[in-house]
């Protein structure tokens, strides 16, 4: 059996879990609990350790989704859940105070994850806040030298969560045939 | 691989920006275990001096007055013929291997220099006789089905509509290549972007008039607003019009709101009446051998995702590289290469790169994830589940 990660990230409240449950062949695994901190003004029930799901490809090999928990405080697991990690899976809100910090802020805190893998970032919530846009995000990274895919996703939407995530692929690996 | 030597060969780059020069230094200490070393003209052993530069022809005149028998690389993007025999040509965009080639038969000249030159083994550096007839090198087409699993994601129909079926073309054929260009102000696509290029001066709503229905571009909001649908719309789009004169009208307040339209972000009713009008066809005056630049990654969620698109966006987000490199590369049909350009450039996320160094060095071959069997896996059961919603 060969058990491989992708990594959902980002702040409370952006969709991680929702995003796995799209594309999961498993009820996704949550661990919501009553939020305790500011995460409770963004919902009333917050990942507090991970979320879960799963692909399976054939019999013996599966996709394992990991979601990190929001919350800052729970950083000390973020290190761990990447290890062994294909690629991160990046979500900011559109509708927060500051996405752009968020952005900056998640990148920064999986700065040697994503040097060995590649990210790509799934801006929600844009239905309830057009602004900033997607080209805004892109130049915010201008001078980061890497080209990053940014796209608009609803992560209710399977279409949306699926083209995050092959995009990553692709990125990982351009020659890739599906 | 030749075992390196214990002292660096001495090189120099005559004709050549920072950038490119930046990028010589790179390769040699990545590629080249720092074998050579990049120096001034007057102290370096080998020479490679670009004939594309300004002056370029002269530059090699005075540079053999100066050093008549110093072993020189002359690099162009048109073919040359080396005139001496100290003097070997390579054509850009060099291939990192020919380049290698090329240094280290002049670094055993420069061995040999005192013993007999007639002695060294001739140079086969031209590139292979595909290529110097203009023809791509025979690839291994990809398996049928990968081919159609990816296209399948659109149906027949509107792979058709939005990506034509035309064949692979030969670069150097004139007449082929005639038929590969559309010029996108016959268009609607180029009427829209008089549209555009008007709200943005006056920043205002603008309607684009014509026998088409009503497309009413909202600049502040980023919207456009079409009283039809697509299937309504899109024979004005694929069919040109040299003639007609489209009248664009500032637009008044009060038709801002219609009731039953279709309403598209700008950028993605752009996107796709380039896709219609261009049927895998390219903006004319596209030069097919420039390597082209990805600005950045298109909003594919939003956008019609044409086969292909996302392996091509990802490879131009690495490195520019021509449509036809981009094709061989991913050994796929030009025509997505061209209909993802055509949409890509029409939202001026795309076009030709302009400076000296993109042309420099040939593009690396893409290297495979080392997980490539299991992400290619991965992409397909993405694709299948995809298909079933």
């Amino acid at each position: 059996m060969s058990d491989y990660k992708i990594i959902f990230s980002g702040p409370v409240g952006v969709g991680k879990t929702t995003a796995i449950g799209a594309i999961s062949d498993v009820e996704p695994v949550t661990t919501d609990e009553q939020a305790t901190d500011m995460a409770r003004t963004q919902k009333p029930g917050t990942t507090v350790a991970m979320d879960y799901g799963m692909i399976k490809l054939g019999e013996r090999e599966r996709i394992h989704l990991y979601g990190t928990p929001g919350q800052e405080r729970f950083d000390f697991m973020w290190e761990i859940l990447t290890q062994g990690g294909i690629g991160l899976i990046l979500l900011v809100s559109n509708n927060r105070p500051d996405p752009f910090h968020d952005m900056h802020f998640f990148l920064d805190t999986f700065k040697a994850f994503i040097g060995n893998s590649k990210v790509v970032i799934g801006v929600t919530q844009m239905d309830l806040a057009d602004k900033p846009r997607i080209e805004d995000y892109h130049l915010q990274l201008e001078d980061s030298g890497v080209k990053i895919p940014i796209f608009e996703v609803d992560a209710r939407m399977k279409n949306d969560v699926s083209l995050l995530v092959e995009a990553l692929l692709y990125s990982l690996d351009p020659g890739l045939e599906g | 691989m030749t075992k390196p030597p214990s002292v660096p060969i001495r090189m120099a780059a005559i004709g050549m920006d920072q950038r490119q020069r930046n990028a010589l230094r790179m390769l040699f200490s990545t590629k080249c275990g720092n074998r050579y070393v990049l120096m001034e003209e007057d102290s370096s052993e080998i020479c490679i001096l670009d004939l594309d530069a300004f002056g370029g022809e002269r530059l090699w005149e005075e540079f053999r007055e100066r050093h008549p028998q110093r072993p020189l690389i002359l690099v162009s993007l048109r073919a040359r013929e080396a005139s001496d025999d100290f003097t070997l040509f390579v054509q850009k965009p060099i291939p990192v291997d020919r380049l290698i080639t090329a240094i280290e038969h002049q670094r055993r000249h420069l061995s040999a220099k005192n013993e007999d030159v007639a002695h060294l083994p001739p140079l086969d550096i031209q590139p292979p006789l595909a290529e110097q007839a203009g023809q791509p090198e025979i690839q291994q087409p990809r398996k049928q089905h990968a081919t159609r699993k990816a296209a399948s994601l659109m149906s027949e129909s509107m792979e058709r509509a939005f990506v034509g079926t035309s064949p692979n073309i030969d670069p150097k054929d004139p007449e082929q290549l005639a038929k590969i260009y559309y010029n996108p102000e016959h268009y609607l696509q180029g009427h829209l972007q008089q549209a555009l290029n008007l709200a943005v001066r006056h920043n205002k709503d603008i309607a684009v008039e014509g026998p088409w229905p009503a497309i009413h571009l909202f600049y502040e909001s980023r919207k456009i607003r079409v009283s039809a649908k697509e299937r309504q719309l899109r024979p004005y789009c694929t069919i040109p019009d040299a003639t007609l004169e489209v009248p664009l009208r500032f637009l008044d307040q009060e038709k801002n709101s219609a009731d039953g339209a279709r309403e598209y972000s700008i950028a993605a009713f752009h996107w796709q009446l380039a896709l219609w009008a261009s049927r895998g066809r390219l903006p004319i005056g596209t030069d097919l051998s420039q390597p082209i630049y990805l600005r950045r990654w298109p909003n594919f969620t939003r956008l019609v995702v044409t086969p292909y698109a996302l392996a091509i966006a990802a490879l131009w987000a690495e490195q520019p590289r021509s449509l036809v490199d981009t094709a061989q590369t991913l050994n796929i049909p030009q025509r997505y290469v061209f209909a993802f350009y055509s949409a890509a450039k029409a939202i001026q996320l795309a076009g030709e790169t302009r400076r000296a160094v993109d042309t420099l060095l040939a593009p690396s071959a893409v290297e495979k994830s080392k997980h490539h069997g299991l992400l290619g896996r991965l992409l397909g059961r993405l694709r299948g589940d995809k298909e079933q919603t």
